[in-house]
């Protein structure tokens, strides 16, 4: 145990209530039943007279003995546990009376025990001095059999502040030390992958043998998928199992090789980030806002996983990058402050500096809208979700329950949970003016830009007309009654009698039209600012007047002298004020910031400026034990499929713990040894056996009842492919696929049901989703796609994609029938077939060629003589079914009627919407424009597409 | 099947034994075993003996006005257009009083009060199997929280609706149609299907949404080209294809669901028009619900559905009614937002209970929260309308074991605030699983290192709604 682990004790006044040395059972009540009663039990039976559930009161002694409503005086027996009724209820024995009622406060066995051995005892309850002496003697001591103290800023109460942990279950909150290797057990240690010596070592411990080496095929297709998220072409596959005959070793590493250089490397594994951070484009809640040039924060973490940036780095940019940039900007400017403030605003940042300011496009990410919602509440509903996210995302720890009270199972006092929150409290969101990089891609904003302006130009004309009918029928009410004519603005605060009815002049429809112009006026207006060249940033300063995410944008000087003041929110509400708290971070990592004071080496410096870089540099500092533990075990889990600490966002006491902690440690010295780069920690774990291994092992139904979970990994885990692998799969697989240097989103072809459904937003209906009009912007990855908080496409939200409102430590993978649908019959797949069936009837001639091709295409191998067979019977039956059916062309709408229920009226509206995407369309091949034959190939191709052999990956 | 149609080669017998008759050389881990054991949405017996077992919720968006719907307020009447102090809501500055445009009177036998507009609800024969409860407050005054609130139990949005958490605690009595359905307008309600979403639950337990237009579920049906044979003939392919698979890869139980979904997926799309297509009703039923006039046939058809629903096995239904959110213009918004709902809700219950099936199916009508018993002004002008109101609501329950005819819980004289009885959103969750025979301490979810349940931290039962 290091040196902060010690019991922080006040001074003790020399106790003179032990009248005698408390009895053993004196000590079991004081230190084990009481604090259970109290947490437990006093809530419904005794803290509150007036509410004391079945008439039982347990507050004292006498009380407890006396019973209640539904028990008498045999609820506790003093002396005889097995005569007391309580025991009953406290184990759950008796279902009318299961104590305590909910599940998560249970007691546990030992729990139950001590109150058994304390009734036995004959249920002694010492005096309160007694008790406080007893208290206070155990404080002294810095590890009981109860556990160890860990010292922290402090609870709420002793109580709280003294308490006792388990080693092993704050395992994640304790220092990092390297593990040593296990002792090895084959004899070849020099030659062993580390990962396989801690993986080896459980499986001999548990008697299990590793799984047999995975075929090249398999594991080529696992570790392409694995790290670009696309599935391996025909040649690859073939390549690779021509050099893994030659050499093996030297052809898996070449692979991975190759497959980390690609950059489509940094797509795939951006969306692991992403999940966690919770990437969108837009705001959510009901306006749903568009924030203008997200992408740029998405195209830098696929350039950070590209470029292989050390991940401490990552981190501080992301926290602080703006600090940084404009730390660097200052230094260039000299220390003119005057100079400083003008190159800020005109955004002349050096292309390092804008990267870093992007970079804090993490702390605008979140879903927050402050519509209707008073202002400083909004505030906190931002703090919150970003001191919620910072402790997920970086240090997997869960902060949302600290909000209100001490953590309950983790030793974070609310306080340090406030002092995170003032650290962010100067944080202020805003569009900053960041130039465009030369490695961002601006192609396609012209085309854009046209749109948006066709749109904005057409609500605008719209709005007008009706503005003018009505205010030609106001000036004729002002000329009727004599009074002079006001626009609409300007007659608002007259009295009644002094200016016309509002909305004169208009129809019940038109007045709801009108606002539904309006509304598009904003957001189109909104739109075009994606070609400004903006950031979604941040900036250090006093909360700005007004909130409205319609428009962010940073004061020229803002007040850096400002210091906010925090408190302790005490279950927190913001009307319920505590105890005033500092900036700071996490006490019980036992970290100090970096020049902090030594009366409280956990507070960070009350200037604004250099907040958040502290408390980066703090996260990122290498003797911060989440911190690298948090990555690794995410990396570990993007590999496996399953993580060595089950709950990547909370390594908690509630969390799942590690089935391979020494691993893990190993892992996350090792990760920092070699400088925090993801790319030495994907060699390292692709060349374990571990992960070569196959997915089946010879005893697997001895494995299902000895480790059901696979949690020692005697075999692969096989999955499910995610929702973007699937659709970027199949584009691959077609050959639609369309390479991208990131930039704007793009709008692929989602089901057009749903793109044209009405969606209600905060004042009216949300325009509808128009595609990209040509291919070329449409097919390309998912992770460029346009990601709207209020509306999922449909196919990647059935196949689990996360919703970004909430961080996803691990995907979900249920089979549920619309799935079986969507991948059936929707327009997306029925696209993707006869595409590909047209590119295989070009590629070869007859229908077994064409098949053949399909299924190394799709399935990476040849159909065998069976399957062959069948297909071949299946295409002669198709394409004698197709050629008596001539599928429908398809009509894409270019105006649609739009219907809206009033709230004015209670009735329904129209109105008209424009849909210019569709003007000048290049749709993708459709079943009507190609032959029976083809079609019926494409029912192959569908049935490829269906498999469990293309959904899985093993 | 189509004599002309070419079916799939060799195989002969059921479509089972096809499927899974190659189980013998799969070992241990055959697909029948798996098969045999529990669906997650196996039927599964209630935790204490349940009054309801399906739930029918009528979810009114915008927020009505408890005082202009359930809770009359004369006293609003009588100031009317006066000066309002109240500092509630989200309307700043000037404020006045705005009494109910509707006349209120107490209906069938045991006097519940409904205003003016309501007329197949006044009928005795409904109004008497009502319990109107007055004493539930929500906490946010934007309609996405509040939706999210009163569907999910949590603000944030993303958490399980309570009819994925009934779902889960008592399984589906129907394994060719999903569990929980939603109903909702073309529009779809603010927050979209996060109000209907499976949150951290399997995602068996989501809702399917019923389309009002065009494909009642997503890609349900084929492309116009692909024939009812066709899909039969591929999906025969697909299996083919999928069995060696399996075969290949015994230790794989994933891949055995996978494939019983796509023949519970041939079930639904031959289940599902058969529940939806309510032209088989008989010509005075469809008119009980209000098919017969323009005005009520939208609601009145998903209400009919939502009882063909239940009939065949569902769960949860759940109907989104929008249009409720009268700030201005209350009395054309809240008279056309009644007399669409009135004969539907009212020939639901109506229905329900001839058929028998009122007692054991729980039905909810209610909104995110309730109306201000004031406004400001509009553009400069005494606007007739109502604002947010998270401390007062009106609720109405009946069937499924509610207490009949009763009025449960009170606000002041101004509806301002829910001042007897008052329990928040929680409580209700709790009441609607007590119902059912789930217990919300019990009825819990091990995520993200604790037990969730539906009510976030506990709840009451609201004893007084009870039967």
């Amino acid at each position: 145990m290091r040196s902060f682990l010690y019991a922080l004790l006040p001074a003790l006044a020399v106790c003179s209530a032990f009248a005698a040395e408390p009895t053993d059972a004196e000590r079991l009540f004081t230190l084990k039943v009481q604090p259970l009663l109290a947490e437990k039990c006093f809530g419904c039976h005794g803290d509150d007279p007036e509410k004391i559930k079945g008439d039982y009161d347990m507050l004292t002694r006498e009380k407890l003995l006396a019973g209640g409503e539904y028990f008498g005086s045999d609820v506790v027996v003093p002396g005889d546990a097995k005569k007391s009724a309580i025991m009953d209820t406290i184990r759950w024995e008796d279902p009318d009376y299961e104590m305590p009622p909910k599940e998560n406060d249970r007691l546990t066995g030992e729990q139950i025990e001590h109150f058994a051995e304390w009734i036995n005892a004959g249920a002694p309850w010492p005096s309160d001095d007694v008790q406080l002496a007893i208290r206070e003697e155990e404080a002294k001591k810095e590890v009981t059999e109860d556990g160890m103290i860990v010292k922290t800023s402090g609870g709420l109460g002793d109580e709280w502040t003294f308490r006792r942990y388990q080693p092993e279950k704050i395992w994640a909150f304790l220092p990092l030390t390297k593990p040593s290797l296990p002792g090895d057990s084959t004899g070849s240690a020099d030659s062993t992958n580390p990962v396989d010596s801690f993986i080896q070592a459980k499986l001999d411990e548990a008697g299990f043998e590793p799984a047999p080496e995975a075929d090249p095929r398999t594991l080529i297709r696992r570790a392409t998928l694995d790290l670009i998220g696309l599935t391996p072409t025909p040649k690859e596959i073939s390549d690779f199992e021509s050099a893994w005959k030659n050499d093996s070793e030297a052809a898996w590493t070449s692979l991975i090789d190759r497959l980390l250089d690609s950059p489509r490397y940094g797509e795939r594994w951006a969306q692991h980030w992403f999940d966690v951070a919770r990437y969108a484009d837009t705001g959510g809640m009901s306006n749903d806002y568009e924030r203008s040039n997200m992408w740029r924060y998405r195209d830098y973490v696929i350039r950070a996983f590209n470029e292989d940036m050390p991940y401490d780095r990552f981190v501080i940019e992301q926290l602080a990058g703006d600090e940084l940039a404009d730390n660097s900007l200052r230094s260039r400017m000299e220390g003119d402050h005057a100079k400083f403030v003008k190159a800020r605003a005109e955004g002349k940042y050096t292309p390092e500096e804008a990267e870093k300011m992007i970079a804090t496009g993490f702390l605008r990410v979140g879903p927050w809208d402050p519509a209707m919602v008073e202002k400083a509440e909004a505030r906190q509903l931002y703090l919150d979700d970003v001191v919620n996210s910072v402790g997920q995302t970086f240090l997997s720890t869960t902060m949302r329950c600290v909000k209100c009270h001490d953590h309950k199972f983790d030793p974070i006092p609310t306080r340090d949970y406030y002092r995170m929150y003032a650290t962010f409290a100067g944080t202020q969101i805003a569009e900053r003016t960041v130039p465009y990089t030369s490695e961002e891609n601006l192609e396609g904003m012209e085309e854009s830009k046209a749109i948006a302006q066709r749109l904005y130009d057409y609500a605008t004309k719209e709005a007008n007309a009706l503005r003018n009918k009505r205010e030609t029928a106001a000036k004729k009410w002002f000329k009727e009654h004599g009074l002079e004519y006001k626009d609409n603005d300007a007659r608002k605060d007259l009295p009644d009698e002094e200016k016309p009815p509002r909305h004169v002049g208009l129809s019940i429809d038109e007045q709801g039209q009108l606002k539904v112009r309006e509304q598009d006026e904003w957001i189109w207006e909104r739109r075009l600012e994606r070609y400004e060249p903006l950031a979604q940033a941040v900036y250090n300063g006093p909360d700005p007047k007004y909130l409205n995410a319609r428009k962010l944008r940073m004061p020229k000087d803002p007040n850096i002298k400002d210091r906010p003041e925090n408190f302790i929110l005490t279950g927190g509400a913001l009307s319920a004020q505590g105890e005033k708290v500092q900036p700071g971070v996490l006490s019980a990592l036992g970290l100090p910031v970096e020049g902090a004071g030594k009366d409280d080496p956990y507070v960070i410096p009350e200037d604004l400026n250099g907040r958040r870089l502290s408390f980066a540099k703090w996260v990122a500092n290498p003797e911060n034990p989440l911190t690298a533990r948090s990555i690794v075990n995410r990396i570990w889990q993007y590999h496996f499929g399953q993580p060595i600490a089950g709950n990547p966002n909370n390594f908690g006491v509630s969390g799942k713990q590690p089935t391979h902690p020494e691993l893990l440690d190993w892992l996350a010295a090792e990760f920092m040894e070699k400088g925090w780069t993801f790319k030495k920690m994907h060699r390292l774990i692709m060349t374990s056996q571990a992960y070569r291994q196959a997915a089946h092992h010879p005893k697997r139904e001895y494995l299902a009842a000895e480790d059901p979970d696979n949690a020692l990994l005697a075999y692969f885990p096989t999955r499910r492919l995610t929702a973007e692998e699937i659709r970027d799969s199949l584009l691959a697989i077609t050959g639609e696929l369309q390479p991208s240097n990131g930039g704007l989103p793009v709008m692929p072809e989602i089901n057009m049901e749903v793109a044209l459904q009405p969606r209600m937003i905060q004042f009216s209906l949300a325009p509808a989703y128009q595609p990209d009009p040509t291919p070329e912007r449409r097919n390309r990855r998912t992770i460029y796609a346009y990601r709207v908080r209020g509306m999922a496409d449909p196919f990647l939200e059935l196949f689990n994609q996360p919703n970004p409102n909430d961080s996803c430590e691990a995907r979900d993978s249920a089979a549920v029938s619309p799935q079986a649908f969507s991948l059936l019959n929707s327009d997306v797949i029925t696209d993707r077939s006869i595409a590909f069936a047209a590119s295989l009837k070009e590629q070869a001639s007859e229908p077994a060629a064409q098949i053949e091709q399909a299924f190394l295409r799709a399935l990476g191998r040849k159909p065998d003589e069976i399957e062959r067979k069948r297909l071949l019977s299946y295409y002669s039956d198709m394409e004698k079914y197709h050629a008596d059916v001539q599928p429908e062309s398809t009509e894409y709408p270019k105006e649609i009627t739009r219907s809206l229920v009033e709230e004015f009226s209670g009735e329904t509206f129209e109105y008209q919407e424009i849909l210019p995407a569709f003007e000048n369309y290049k749709s993708d091949l459709k079943p009507a424009d190609v032959d029976a034959g083809t079609r019926a190939l494409a029912d192959i191709c569908l049935l490829l597409f269906n498999s469990n052999e293309f959904a899985y990956v093993y | 099947m189509n004599p002309k149609f070419p079916s799939a080669l060799p195989f002969t017998g059921s479509r089972r034994e096809f499927l899974y008759g190659l189980g013998a050389s799969l070992g241990s881990l055959a697909l029948t075993d798996i098969l045999a054991s529990e669906s997650p949405l196996s039927p599964k017996k209630p935790m204490h003996k349940a009054k309801a077992k399906n739930v029918i919720m009528l979810f009114m968006e915008g927020g009505p006005g408890h005082m202009d719907t359930f809770d009359p307020k004369p006293k609003l009447q009588e100031l009317h257009k006066t000066e309002s102090k109240l500092t509630a809501g989200l309307e700043k500055g000037f404020k006045f009083y705005v009494g109910s445009p509707f006349q209120s009177r107490k209906v069938g036998n045991a006097g519940l009060d409904m205003s003016d507009q309501w007329i197949h609800m006044a009928d005795p024969e409904v109004a008497d199997e009502l319990c109107n409860y007055r004493g539930c407050q929500a906490e946010s005054l934007n309609h996405p929280e509040a939706l999210f609130h009163m569907n999910t139990g949590s603000r944030l949005g993303g958490d399980p609706a309570v009819g994925s958490w009934v779902g889960y605690g008592l399984g589906s009595e129907n394994q060719n149609l999903p569990g929980y359905v939603v109903m909702t307008e073309l529009a779809l309600p603010q927050g979209g299907s996060r109000n209907w979403s499976n949150g951290f639950l399997p995602a068996h337990y989501q809702g399917t949404r019923l389309r009002p237009e065009g494909s009642p579920i997503l890609d349900l049906d084929s492309p116009s080209f692909k024939s009812r044979e066709h899909q039969r003939r591929a999906l025969d392919e697909l299996a083919a294809l999928n069995q060696k698979h399996a075969a290949a890869n015994p230790q794989h139980a994933d891949l055995a669901a996978r494939m019983e979904n796509y023949e519970l997926a041939y079930r639904m799309q031959m289940e599902v028009p058969g529940v939806i297509d309510i032209d088989s009703e008989p010509e005075h039923i469809k008119n009980l619900y209000g098919l017969d006039n323009k005005e009520t046939e939208t609601f009145g058809k998903q209400c009919l559905m939502a009882r063909r629903l239940v009939e065949k096995g569902v769960r949860f239904v759940q109907i989104f009614s929008g249009g409720w959110d009268s700030h201005d213009y209350l009395e054309k918004g809240h008279t056309s937002r009644i007399r669409s709902v009135d004969k539907g809700m009212a020939g639901l219950i109506k229905d329900l209970k001839r058929r028998g099936m009122l007692e054991d199916t729980l039905v909810i009508w209610c909104g995110e929260f309730g109306r201000t018993p004031d406004n400001n002004k509009r553009g400069g002008v005494y606007s007739i309308g109502r604002g947010h109101n998270a401390n007062a609501m009106t609720m109405l329950f009946a069937g499924g074991g509610v207490k009949k005819g009763s009025i449960v819980g009170a606000t002041d004289e101004l509806g301002a605030e829910a001042v007897d009885c008052v329990h928040p959103i929680r409580d209700v969750h709790c009441t609607i699983l007590h119902l059912l025979g789930l217990d919300d301490n019990k009825l819990t979810y091990f995520h993200g290192g604790r037990y969730k349940q539906l009510s976030q931290f506990g709840g009451q039962i609201i004893p007084e709604m009870i039967g």
